[in-house]
């Protein structure tokens, strides 16, 4: 049955086709009208276990993987969770979300997407109550919406690449409006009397992050509602590289020589973008020897063996293809070619809420030759990466990797005297990058906080 | 209300009920202190129309301001009251403009000593955010006598033993105490924390202010609390703290800064210079001018006291232990306030929001 069906896949790609035709998927839809309970709950149990096997073996490995798997199986536990009410969707979600994130504490993405999804319920939670007043709500904040984005937030690194973001922010599916009227006015709770008046539902002053009940009455389906939004976030994860690579030809120009590592496909996206129109030269890093075949695989275009999880990238061209000049080199070179270099394009694992980054290793090291050579450094990583969560500790956040990929097990002599690390990540501080460049738009490492009270809720930052 | 029937014939005296309800509370800031006696004043006034409570509201937030030596941390209350007034004033219903005056003057009252409590329970709300920052085996350095910083390095000690047990130790930054010339035994401030944690079995070192280069490279962290967070990020603090951030930011190490939201001031200072408050921390003096002074100084006993008055006020408006620096975002890692932990650029849009 479905629980040695699941726990013998191999990977993603099995998870989702499983996710799809399972027998037990479309028999649940049948026997839910029969009330039968327990079934949809031992299905969901089973799929949480299997992602959070999945992400335990590594089994699940990118970012964007990651993200997609924990979108599905949080659609499959919402749409299995028969319930109009919020407060037991968030509940559900919540324990969901606290067992991915506990096989996998280092997998932001697993987290980002979980909170986006509570974001979603609370949203349609509280715009169900807030309806009613809407008039009030809208003659109200209405007026104050420009004034509150057109504001110098960032008033001493603001640029022209973070007032582009919020002309695309504006145009993008949510409004500011939302978020300058859900986020509770902080200081003002300090003043405000504890219970909101009745009277005065719709005023700023009123809303007192306690005063904010969610609706346990009849309402529209909420839940169809956060169905619609968790597909607009699958949606979101399968465009997102072409979305960054709409941006490349602004960041990239002729003749400029660009220096990248490891084999991140978003990079390759944005590169090839470009490479439509311009004239450039890549250099490569390698990065041994973690993603270092995978890296001679991107840049020589035969991707062999990980195909499940570049599927859709293996049909991708090279650059070379494409008459670029691509030269690969050792990670050791990068400080040496570096002051050729006129820019450094990053991929990521994930992104902070402090405008710092948790990237391949190796990363840290380029970042900061760059930053000795003055070389602008550009990141390109999916919003779905940024996480609210502050790296207390950096130490905590690094994964460590096979040893044997440096000193292989077979070299006994070695293996025994010496201790060998693999570590897959490094911490890059915002100190150190120039430029995101997110599927919002370029922004500043010190606007991302305001892009994470956009896309997260305060309640959701812990669940 | 027991202060109420207080002075019933004396006129209010703003000034002297900011300084009592500092004193009779040391647990109080000074905005919290500047929002209770705005309140308390606005229960004594008579006016009755608005526009009278806000003229008397702006009179007395400008008296406050000038007799007071370092209105900073004072006006981010009373910015916050003025601005909490005119949005409830203007609000339609029972309190709005059509309303009873009497109702607000009672609404006012009834909220007076939630502030209060509000304002503390943001101390313990900044303590449990920031107690993912001190780290199992790290080493905190501190300085001043800040409550806030006291009460989050108390809480993490509290943990010693607990589920979540923390081991930390901590480098305690001492400046010389207050009036130091008339009373060299009294302790320096902070004094008081370095032994309650001691107490509670947190290894603390004291260190002077010259030795915190030294100091720093045992150091994993600093955190400091704060007098103003102004609108740039930037903080306005005990003279100190700006070269501890410096220093931090040659050697590496994070530099976080503490601070309620409710001490988030509208100002927007260019640099050092640029504070709006006298002090005279550079006084530049020949050996000529030191005996000019002391010339004046013995005419000036000879003729009387009401002079000697003026001349001590315009000699030191801030006694050496009150004078502050400014601390430029770009040295701070992160703020730790009651909303979260926030970049410096973060501090802009927590004051737009209360503003426009």
């Amino acid at each position: 049955m479905p629980s040695t069906a699941l726990a013998l896949t191999p990977g993603l790609a099995s998870f989702l086709k499983s996710l799809k035709t399972n027998p037990i998927d479309t028999s649940i839809d049948n026997l839910i009208s029969c009330a039968s309970k327990y079934l949809p709950q031992y299905f969901f149990e089973i799929a949480t276990d299997t992602v959070a096997r999945l992400l335990k073996r590594r089994q699940i490995r990118h970012s964007r993987s990651c993200a997609t798997a924990t979108a599905y199986l949080l659609l499959r536990v919402i749409s299995a969770c028969r319930t109009t009410d919020a407060a037991k969707l968030i509940e559900r979600v919540q324990s969901v979300g606290r067992r991915l994130v506990a096989a996998q504490p280092r997998e932001m993405v697993v987290g980002n997407i979980v909170r986006r999804v509570l974001g979603l319920i609370r949203d349609e939670a509280e715009d169900d109550r807030d309806a009613e007043f809407a008039l009030s709500e809208a003659s109200e904040s209405q007026p104050q919406t420009p004034r509150v984005t057109d504001d110098p937030s960032v008033p001493h690194e603001r640029d022209t690449l973070s007032l582009r973001h919020e002309a695309s922010e504006r145009s993008s599916s949510r409004p500011p409006v939302a978020s300058s009227t859900t986020t509770p006015i902080s200081m003002f709770s300090l003043l405000s009397h504890p219970e909101p008046e009745p009277s005065l539902p719709g005023s700023p002053v009123s809303v007192s992050p306690s005063g904010r009940v969610l609706s346990h009455g009849p309402n529209k389906d909420v839940r169809a509602e956060v169905l619609d939004g968790i597909g607009e976030i699958i949606d979101e994860l399968g465009q997102v590289d072409d979305q960054i690579a709409a941006y490349a030809l602004d960041h990239i120009h002729s003749n400029e020589i660009i220096l990248t590592h490891t084999s991140s496909t978003t990079v390759q996206r944005f590169l090839l973008k470009a490479a439509a129109k311009r004239k450039f030269t890549v250099i490569h890093a390698e990065s041994y020897p973690n993603n270092h075949e995978a890296t001679h695989a991107t840049v020589s275009g035969n991707s062999g063996g990980d195909e499940e999880i570049l599927s859709t990238e293996s049909f991708q061209k090279p650059l070379i293809a494409l008459g670029i000049t691509v030269i690969l080199i050792p990670d050791s070179a990068v400080f040496a070619l570096m002051s050729r270099v006129n820019k450094v394009i990053l991929g990521t694992h994930s992104v902070l809420a402090n405008g710092g980054l948790v990237a391949a290793a190796g990363t840290r090291v380029i970042a900061r030759a760059a930053k000795v050579h003055q070389t602008p450094v550009v990141v390109v990583s999916g919003v779905y990466k940024l996480s609210p969560v502050y790296p207390f500790d950096f130490e905590s956040l690094i994964e460590y990797g096979d040893a044997s990929k440096v000193v292989g097990y077979d070299d006994g002599d070695l293996v025994d005297q010496i201790d060998v690390q693999n570590p897959l990540y490094d911490y890059v501080p915002a100190e150190l990058v120039d430029l995101y460049i997110t599927n919002l738009g370029g922004h500043a490492p010190s606007y991302l906080y305001r892009i994470v009270s956009d896309h997260y809720r305060k309640e959701d930052i812990s669940f | 209300m027991a202060t109420a029937t207080a002075t019933p014939s004396k006129p209010f005296d703003i000034v002297a009920t900011y300084n009592d309800l500092l004193r009779s509370d040391p647990d109080l800031t000074m905005p919290i202190a500047a929002i209770e006696a705005l309140v308390l004043l606005l229960t004594h006034s008579p006016s009755s129309t608005i526009s009278e409570t806000l003229d008397l509201l702006e009179k007395s937030t400008t008296h406050l301001k000038q007799s007071i030596a370092n209105p900073i941390g004072l006006s981010a209350g009373t910015d916050l009251f003025q601005r909490y007034l005119i949005t409830t004033l203007q609000r339609p219903g029972q309190l709005g403009p059509a309303g009873d005056f009497n109702a607000i003057r009672a609404h006012l009252l009834s909220n007076g000593r939630l502030f209060i409590r509000r304002a503390k329970e943001s101390r313990n709300k900044i303590a449990a955010f920031g107690r993912g920052f001190v780290r199992d085996g790290s080493t905190v350095l501190t300085n001043g006598g800040s409550r806030v910083v006291a009460s989050l390095l108390q809480k993490a000690a509290d943990e010693k033993g607990g589920p979540s047990a923390v081991r930390f130790r901590v480098i305690y930054v001492l400046s010389p105490s207050k009036g130091d010339v008339e009373n060299t035994s009294a302790d320096a401030e902070g004094m008081e924390t370095v032994r309650t944690l001691r107490s509670k079995g947190v290894p603390v070192a004291t260190i002077p202010e010259s030795a915190v280069a030294y100091s720093l490279g045992k150091a994993d962290m600093v955190i400091v609390g704060a007098e103003g967070v102004v609108e740039n990020g930037g903080i306005v603090s005990r003279m100190g703290t700006y070269q501890i951030g410096l220093l931090a930011k040659a050697m590496g190490k994070p530099f976080y800064v503490v601070a309620e939201s409710h001490k988030f001031v509208r100002l927007y200072p260019l640099g050092q210079y640029d504070l709006p408050i006298e002090q005279h921390v550079l006084d530049f003096k020949t050996e000529e001018d030191i005996a000019d002074q002391a010339g004046k100084d013995n005419t000036k006993q000879s003729e009387g006291a009401p002079e000697v008055n003026m001349v001590d006020a315009s000699e030191s408006p801030l006694g050496r232990s009150d004078v502050v620096d400014f601390t430029p975002p770009h040295l701070i890692s992160a703020l730790i306030t009651d909303s979260g932990v926030l970049t410096p650029s973060a501090v802009s849009e927590e004051l737009i929001k209360i503003w426009f």
